[in-house]
């Protein structure tokens, strides 16, 4: 889970959401000028990109992305 | 993929400041104010959307002209386990409120009563904490820093510390977009990179690796306190992607319960419940586990619109998160949330005197960098340590010649930062990570702690550290980043549990096999620094008997395993815990 999905038809490639991504899972694509998830498994579901796009293009869901290792 | 090596060369830098956290730039801003002509802070994500301050759980812990400073010294040393370095945390705690002022007249919003007087409410601890607004914090900060000529870096992840002859001179790296390799020559250098939870359970956290533990020993710095922290884990959401919040949620009058449905705090800690401190939380959720009452919920579905709107308020991230998996639903949460310790936040930091001063030349820390003896953790004391940093590296800055360094020491800095890039068949840097994790993340190995499941840790550590990282590789360089960052966590892990073993006490901390704490031998810091290929360890006394507050000099059985004896959950014998088992 993590991030879901960037709406291609909402993005209009401002590259906030790469610069926001604390773990640099996003990235641009220079031929469409949109973003696209690069490296999902890397998403800690932050919400950064969600809450600050500003097109309202992204969706998250709080669910780990990997396999991870807990207290119990 | 053969890396496209350009170097970027940033010369004549007065202050380096590495992190992009709270510490960092209060770090890169004071130096700036205190007339560091060029001041350059690098970090590896976005300055000011990175580490653990921009998802700060909306709460400052300031330490008010009205407040009892003599009685809060008292309590953070005890909380600390007396292992405090008392002046650094009275300095801390004097200068909260001017640096809570600060905040404000550089953009900070706090939430204020309508009389303009800060609005102060319940967390945990016995004092009343300060709200903000979310990210808003380190975006008034980050824009303030810019504005006064900061010079911002980002996504250059910093690999290494230089030096010459024996003083640091500056530090590289690399662009993760570009490839380029970063040269930073600098007159002083300040570390503020953060702590760890070993990439666990902690949203808004997964990017703090330890880095400046790991350039700093490289480079021979003194680190201390391994072993130790008044918050040897924090709590959060389990099975989800949520945090933090627990101050807060508990705060507003949210309650935790286990798989009996007791609400359990209640039992150890009667009158500050789920308002203790981190060290009772996590040691009683690790008792309740071990005699098999995990697992263990937090429930806030009691919780009315008014607090709910608090929560929104000063939680904006976690509360979406929380909606997006449909705990939180119409305003109100819907479901209780089953929670458990994040991995081990002890820390290895540098150690620092009462200038933030490093005992490597030029190498100045701050923040989570520091140990928890000098730094506790939280915003506020990050904060003040960055200030008092970034104004002694100013000093040191105007006091200091230009840095050099060794061209030949360049040439295999590069080498060795660019080394995994050669390999792209080696191992995955997420494979070594889940097998660093199984070995301390599980809450019996440094949270509830014996020395032979320390040892049997410890012996996997190693094992990840001679044999799987030479063979790190990484596809692009994402996973260069990650390389390093694995290779710093693996350090940071090595010395944790080495620390843990050497503490033969339970102080703030469970040990099964020592469960008295030792105020006669035990009030030392355990120190390490590199040298040569090996490492030497040693202790030093704490000067207590300069200190105001002082424990008796006796040993007795820890606070943390008094209360579960009172309760008949463990008893004493040949000297190690044994647990009594239910009927």
């Amino acid at each position: 889970m993590g991030i879901r999905k960037i709406d291609v038809k909402l993005c209009i490639g401002c590259n906030v959401c790469v610069d926001v991504c604390p773990m640099d899972v996003i990235r641009i694509d220079p031929v469409g000028n949109k973003a696209y998830i690069k490296y999902r498994r890397d998403c800690q579901s932050c919400f950064l990109c969600e809450v600050e796009c500003p097109e309202d293009a992204i969706e998250v869901v709080s669910v780990h992305e990997r396999r991870m290792v807990t207290a119990w | 993929m053969a890396p496209r090596v350009e170097t970027n060369t940033i010369d004549g830098i007065d202050v380096l400041v590495a992190g992009g956290g709270i510490a960092a730039t209060f770090a890169a801003i004071k130096a700036k104010e205190a007339g560091a002509k060029r001041v350059v802070q690098v970090d590896k994500g976005t300055v000011g959307k990175t580490g653990n301050s921009c998802f700060a759980a909306g709460v400052i812990h300031v330490c008010f002209p009205e407040d009892d400073l003599d009685d809060r010294v008292l309590r953070l040393t005890r909380a600390q386990g007396y292992l405090a370095q008392q002046d650094l945390i009275r300095d801390s705690l004097q200068e909260s409120y001017s640096i809570l002022e600060e905040m404000r007249r550089y953009g900070v919003r706090m939430v204020m009563n309508p009389d303009g007087t800060y609005r102060r409410m319940a967390g945990r601890g016995a004092y009343p904490i300060v709200m903000f607004y979310s990210t808003q914090l380190m975006d008034a900060l980050r824009k303030y820093a810019q504005s006064i000529g900061v010079e911002q870096v980002n996504r250059v992840c910093l690999t290494e510390l230089l030096t010459r002859n024996g003083e640091v001179s500056g530090a590289v790296g690399f662009h993760q977009h570009t490839g380029d390799f970063y040269v930073l020559r600098a007159r002083a250098t300040v570390l503020a990179t953060g702590g760890t939870y070993y990439k666990g359970i902690h949203p808004g956290h997964r990017d703090c690796s330890g880095d400046g533990f790991g350039m700093a020993y490289r480079v021979g710095a003194t680190l201390s306190g391994g072993e130790q922290n008044d918050q040897p884990a924090n709590s959060m959401p389990a099975r989800i992607d949520v945090g933090p919040g627990m101050n807060k949620w508990m705060g507003e009058g949210a309650f935790f319960i286990n798989a009996k449905g007791e609400r359990f705090m209640e039992r150890y800690s009667p009158k500050l419940k789920e308002r203790s401190g981190l060290p009772q939380i996590t040691a009683f959720f690790c008792i309740e586990t071990r005699m098999g009452r995990a697992p263990i919920y937090m429930d806030a579905r009691h919780l009315g619109p008014e607090q709910m709107e608090r929560l929104y308020q000063m939680l904006p991230l976690p509360q979406r998160e929380f909606e997006s998996v449909g705990v939180v639903k119409d305003g109100k949460f819907q479901k209780q949330v089953e929670f458990c310790p994040t991995g081990p936040t002890t820390r290895p930091g540098i150690v620092v005197d009462r200038s933030y001063s490093s005992r490597t030349p030029r190498l100045f820390a701050a923040g989570e960098c520091c140990p928890p003896s000098a730094v506790v953790t939280g915003l506020a004391a990050a904060a003040t340590s960055g200030a008092r940093a970034g104004a002694s590296a100013a000093r040191c800055a105007r006091d200091s010649d230009d840095a050099v360094d060794d061209n030949g020491l360049m040439l295999e800095l590069r080498e060795r930062t660019f080394a995994p890039l050669a390999r792209p068949e080696g191992l995955e840097p997420e494979h070594v990570l889940l097998e660093l994790q199984e070995a301390v993340i599980p809450y019996d190995v440094l949270l509830l702690r014996d020395g032979g499941r320390m040892e049997h840790s410890l012996k996997r550590v190693e094992t990840i550290r001679d044999q799987d990282l030479p063979k790190l590789g990484a596809y692009d360089l994402h996973y260069l980043r990650l390389c390093h960052e694995i290779r710093n966590l693996t350090l940071t892990a090595e010395l944790t549990l080495k620390a843990a073993i050497q503490r033969t006490e339970t102080r703030n901390i469970l040990r099964e096999d020592y469960p008295f704490t030792d105020n006669v031998n035990w009030l030392k810091w355990i120190m390490v620094r590199e040298e040569g290929q090996g490492q030497k360890w040693w202790t030093e006394d704490i000067p207590i008997e300069r200190y105001p507050v002082a424990p008796k000099r006796e040993v007795e059985l820890a606070y943390l395993w008094r209360v579960p004896r009172d309760l008949g959950v463990v008893r004493i014998q040949d000297g190690r815990i044994q647990w009594v088992s239910e009927k």
